[in-house]
This record gives structure tokens, sequence and C-alpha cells, in this order.
């Protein structure tokens, strides 16, 4: 009827806008030629799978997707990708750390050693030229990586408008929108920001801003002394800086570090010059003069103290970044700390809208959520996918570095889990010995049982490298067919201390000590 | 040959065993449960409440169907009829939007009213 009276030569797409009000009435052989009218709509096809986000979890889930063979775009507001990590976090501050360290030493470790070194001076603007340099090409290489894999990259700002589609505000202006089947939320997180203190990345920093900073401050106060504060104060220490860390626990390096681990490399840090005040907190900021005034009293209160600085890094945390996101227009509601829930596949409420990396639960680590990424990919397109939360590495890249996994003492006491402990120092250690570099320890939590290995904690100079031996000791012994599973009676499979304290280890390496801790566990180990 | 055999059952067999080849397990159960490092270690009600309410559009409570994760894992077909149940109907606007019906547009109107004749005008 209707079809007649349109000639062929004026298409449909002229007579009715896309996405026009639908709801009167029409003849059902119109309502195919609509269909039809997928072909000459100017908005792109829709993808297998939108990412909204392109920092660790979202880039791997897209490189993942598209080495799978899926149609798969991925939003990215910041204009480079890597997310918080390569561009404002992990890896600048890895730069820094590094090159700091080595200043440090060159000033106050070489004579000893039988090195004569001249005048030392600090080129800060090279230091942050170098960790820009290290930062694109990363960030640069994941692009050509995006290409590689047919993975469409949106530079913009992504928000929900419906449950389909993602409204994307182009950064070079205009709008665009896609549509996928399915749709990863890996918006990251943010700097928990410090009530009373407004940051401004210069007086009152975060992590973002302490990567930054252009030149050296006098006195720096760290409010938090968690990983994040721990680094960067060492960062800024090395370089001259007076640190002050104020913690609201009894104890640095957050709450996941074994109990005696964290007071040793307090020991350590407080030998580098680094200033600890545990069990204070902050009860106001002042930052309207030339420097910032921080009151402290001690937690369960106390005299009160004003702390003076010239720059006052906030590192309390991190929580989820939701904002602009359109959760509203699809009802998705976040938890009281802000995270997205999920389930056990990623899926939000919606099936088909899926969460993964610091958005939503679970440690905000990178490898985390890059292990999410491909396991939620893997969910799409085979229906199955694994992460073992319970063998998560966590480092802390000061120095010496302090890495672990598993549990730690105070968990398993709480849990009352009978355990037995192995330690050995690097004192003891030969290819420590040889390096100067002595200060730390292995030690190995083993079911006092079994002897299986629940948890590894070392502080050393190579922490952060050793402590992948322990996760793929842990990862093994974890998991059950397949099956992530974090109770330990459950599981068939066994690597036990011996297993470790049996395998040959390189002489003379430093994980020479990962292997005398794992005998101390169940014996003696020889060379203590 | 024994006597090698018997040095073999003297030395020691690492207690680590490996998996072998990553398999898919041939049971997954998809139904939404609290995710591992969920804090709660339950899911709020909204997961079970919006599935009831998708559940008339379509059969994403089917197990065995919809949620094997898969895409195109099944045919259209096999999922099953999607007309309501007895006793039940659909209203139009309550469906998908590509069901629901479409505005006539100004341009529309005047076409049929003009016998085509707006398209040349």
């Amino acid at each position: 009827m209707f079809r007649s009276a349109v000639p062929r030569a004026a298409p449909r797409s002229l007579l009715r806008p896309v996405g026009g009000a639908q709801s009167t009435f029409r003849a059902s052989n119109i309502y195919y030629q609509d269909r039809l009218r997928r072909f000459y709509a100017s908005e792109s096809e829709e993808k297998d799978l939108v990412i909204i986000g392109g920092g660790v979890a979202g880039y791997v889930a897209a490189i993942k997707a598209g080495q799978s063979g899926l149609k798969v775009a991925c939003i990215e507001k910041r204009g480079s990708l890597g997310g918080t990590c390569l561009n404002v976090g992990c890896i600048p501050s890895k730069s820094l750390l590094n090159n700091s360290h080595l200043y440090h030493q060159i000033l106050h470790d070489t004579k000893h050693r039988g090195i004569t070194v001249g005048e030392v001076k600090i080129d800060i603007a090279q230091m942050m030229k170098a960790k820009e340099s290290s930062v694109t090409g990363l960030t640069k290489g994941i692009e050509f990586l995006f290409k590689k894999n047919n993975v469409e990259y949106i530079k913009g700002t992504g928000a929900f408008q419906d449950e389909h589609t993602v409204a994307v505000n182009l950064i070079d202006g205009g709008e665009t929108t896609v549509r996928g089947k399915n749709i990863f939320i890996s918006t990251g997180s943010e700097a928990t920001p410090f009530p009373g203190l407004t940051i401004d990345e210069k007086k009152v920093i975060t992590s973002t801003g302490a990567i930054a900073l252009q030149e050296i401050p006098k006195k720096m106060v760290v409010i938090g002394g968690g990983i994040i504060g721990l680094e960067m104060g060492s960062v800024w220490s090395r370089l001259g800086s007076e640190v002050t860390v104020v913690e609201f626990l009894g104890q640095i390096g957050g709450p996941g570090m074994d109990a005696e681990i964290s007071k040793q490399i307090q020991k350590m840090l407080t030998k580098q010059g680094m200033k600890f005040k545990l069990n204070t907190k902050v009860t106001q900021g002042d930052d309207s003069g030339e420097s910032v005034k921080v009151n402290v009293e001690a937690a369960k209160g106390g005299k009160e103290e004003v702390l003076d600085a010239d720059v006052v890094l906030v590192a309390i945390g991190r929580r989820p970044y939701t904002a602009g996101l359109g959760l509203e227009n699809i009802g998705l509601e976040t938890d009281e700390k802000g995270r997205i829930v999920i389930d056990q596949e990623y899926r939000t409420k919606i099936p088909h809208i899926r969460a993964i990396g610091d958005v939503t639960f679970g440690p905000m680590l990178a490898h985390k959520a890059e292990e999410e990424g491909v396991a939620a990919v893997e969910y799409l397109t085979k229906g199955y996918g694994h992460v073992n939360y319970g063998a998560i590495p966590s480092v802390m890249y000061t120095h010496p570095e302090v890495a672990w996994v598993g549990q730690n003492e105070q968990e398993l006491k709480a849990a009352n889990v009978k355990y037995r402990v192995g330690t050995f120092p690097f004192s003891a250690n030969s290819r420590a010995k040889t390096n100067l570099d002595t200060e730390g320890l292995v030690k190995f939590i083993s079911d006092a049982e079994t002897d299986r290995i629940l948890g590894i904690h070392i502080i050393g100079p190579n922490a952060g490298e050793m402590i992948a031996e322990g996760t793929l000791a842990l990862e093994y012994g974890a998991s059950s067919e397949g099956k992530p599973t974090n109770n330990y009676k459950l599981s068939t499979l066994l690597i036990i201390t011996l297993d470790v304290a049996r395998t040959s280890h390189a002489h003379p390496t430093l994980s020479e000590a990962f292997k005398e801790a794992a005998m101390a566990t169940y014996d003696k180990a020889i060379h203590y | 040959m024994n006597a090698s055999k018997q040095l073999l059952s003297q030395q020691r067999q690492p207690l680590i065993r490996f998996l072998g080849k990553r398999t898919i397990p041939s049971k997954i159960d998809h139904t939404p449960q609290a995710h591992p490092a969920a804090p709660t270690h339950q899911l709020p009600e909204s997961f079970a409440a919006y599935r009831q309410k998708a559940q008339q559009h379509g059969p994403l409570n089917q197990q065995h169907h919809f949620s094997s994760g898969g895409i195109g894992g099944q045919s259209g077909a096999s999922l099953g009829p999607v007309e309501a149940g007895k006793g039940n109907y659909f209203d139009r606007s309550e469906l998908p939007k590509r069901f629901q019906r479409l505005a006539w547009t100004q341009a529309e109107i005047e076409a049929v009213e003009s016998g085509g004749a707006s398209l040349f005008a």
C-alpha cells in the first residue's frame, strides 16, 4: 500500500529520522522495511563488544576480544591508552623510583664499593622527561596493538544512552554513538580526596601530582602510609625532601602486609630518612597560606600537633570512577563504596553489561585488572573464564622492595589455621652479600599439617621479581581442577614447601634465599 | 632393569601435580552468584528483580540457552517461542524498541496525503 506510493528513488532513510519517536501504528510490511534500514543507517554498525575505558582492564579485554575475532570498540577519554597505570601510576612512578634510587645510591653508596664520584647533581626536568618518554613509548605501543588486533579506538567520553548504546563525546569535537551487543565498564578509579584539603596537584597533590612535581619540596607530608604513599614518599625523600608519613592504622603498607614485614620495612625506611607517625589521624588541613598546615593527633585522641609542609601528598586510597558514565540511564547502582556490583562472571544485573578492573570488587591492581580483562572476554567467547583471587601478588617498589602473595600471619590467626613459618635473611645469601645489599628476608607460611604454602612475604632488593615463583607455587596449590577456590582444605592439588625447597635454584642468586626459606619451614635452612 | 626401577622409586616424587591442558568444564552454572571478591558474599536483590522483569521479553532465565555465553552459540529458534505464556500478554510499548510502532513523520503523512507528489515537490 504505502510501499507503492513511494518511488524506489526515494530512500526510506530520507523519510524517517533515525531513532525517531516510535509509537503510532504502521502496517506490518513496513516493519520489515524498517529493519532493512540498518543498511542505510549512518551510525556505525553494532559491535560485539564495546569497552568504556582504555585502562589496563579495558585495553587488555579489547586486544583479547580482537584476537578472538569479535568486533570491538574501546572508548577512552584521556587521549592515550593504558589508564592510570601507564599514564599516572605504576609506570611513571617506577621510572622515578628507579632513577631516584640510582641518584641516592651514587650519592651515599659508592665510596665503600671503591667508586669515587665527583659532584652529583639532580636535573629534575630531565628526570621527568625520561619518565615521560617511557610512558609515551608504552601507550603508543598499545595503540599499535589495537590496530594489529582490529580494535576500533574511539577517543572520547562515553556515557550510557540505553542498555545497548553508548554516546561518545569526542575529544576532537562532535558526538557519536556506538552500539554493542555486550558492553564492558572499565572506567577505573581515582584518588580519594581528603576532606578539607583542595587538591591542586601543586601544593596538595595526589599520586598524579607526586610524579610531576617541578621542584623538590623541602618538607613533604604524606597522608596515608599505604603502598602509594610509601613509594612516592621514597622518591622525594631520596631526592632530598624531609618526608613525614601520617598513618591512621598501627602499621604501614596497608592491611594486606604481614605485620612482621611491615615493622621491618618501617625500620629500613626510617633509616633512609623517612619519618613515621602511626596511629595518628589528620584532623584538619589548611592550604590557604604559602605552605600547607596539617593538624594531626593520636588516633585514639590526644595532643594535637601541627605539621608544616611545602607539599602534602594525599594517599588515603582510591575510589571507583563512574562519574558521567550515565549509570542512572540504565538503572545500574553501585555499592556503598561506589563499586559496580557484579556476579561471578563479571555481569552486572544487566547480563550483557560487565564490569572489570578497579571500578568493581577486589584489589585495585593493574595485574588483577588484566586477568579480569582476559577472563571477562573468555566468558563471552567460551562461556568460561578464570581468575584466582587467592593468588594475586602485591609489590611495593621501595628499596628494598616488599612483595607478598597469599595470606599473612594476622589473617591465619584470625581464621584459626595452624601454620608454620620459615624465614631466611638476605644477610646470609651470597648474592646479596656480593651486592652489598643485604637488607630483608624471605618468609614462608605453610600449613602445619600438610606443609602446603599459604603465604609468602619478601623484603629484598629483588622481591617484586622473586614473588613470581611464590605466586606460581600458590596458584598450583590453590586451584582444584581449574575451579577457583580459596578454601585450602578443598584442594586436591598441593604444592608444598618441600617442592620449592627441593628445586635447584642457581647460585649465586637472590632466589636461593627463597629456596632456603622454604627449607626452614619444615626443617632447617643450610646457610643460616 | 629392576635396579633402575628401584632407584627410580627411591627418588623423591615432587608432590606438585600439573593440571595438563586447561579445558572448559562440561557443566558450568551460569546463574548469577556473588563475585568471589565481593565483600558481602551475596548479590543484591536487583539482580533477580531484573531477570524476572527481563524474563517476559525473552528466555533470560533459561540457563541452558541464553546464558551459555558464546555469541551466536545457539540458533534463535532453539531459544523457544517468544510468545507470552498462557494468560499473559505483552504490551507493545514494553517490548524492545524494534518491535514498537514507529511514529509517522511529517514527510510521510504528506506523501500519503498527496499521493506521493510531495516527494517531488
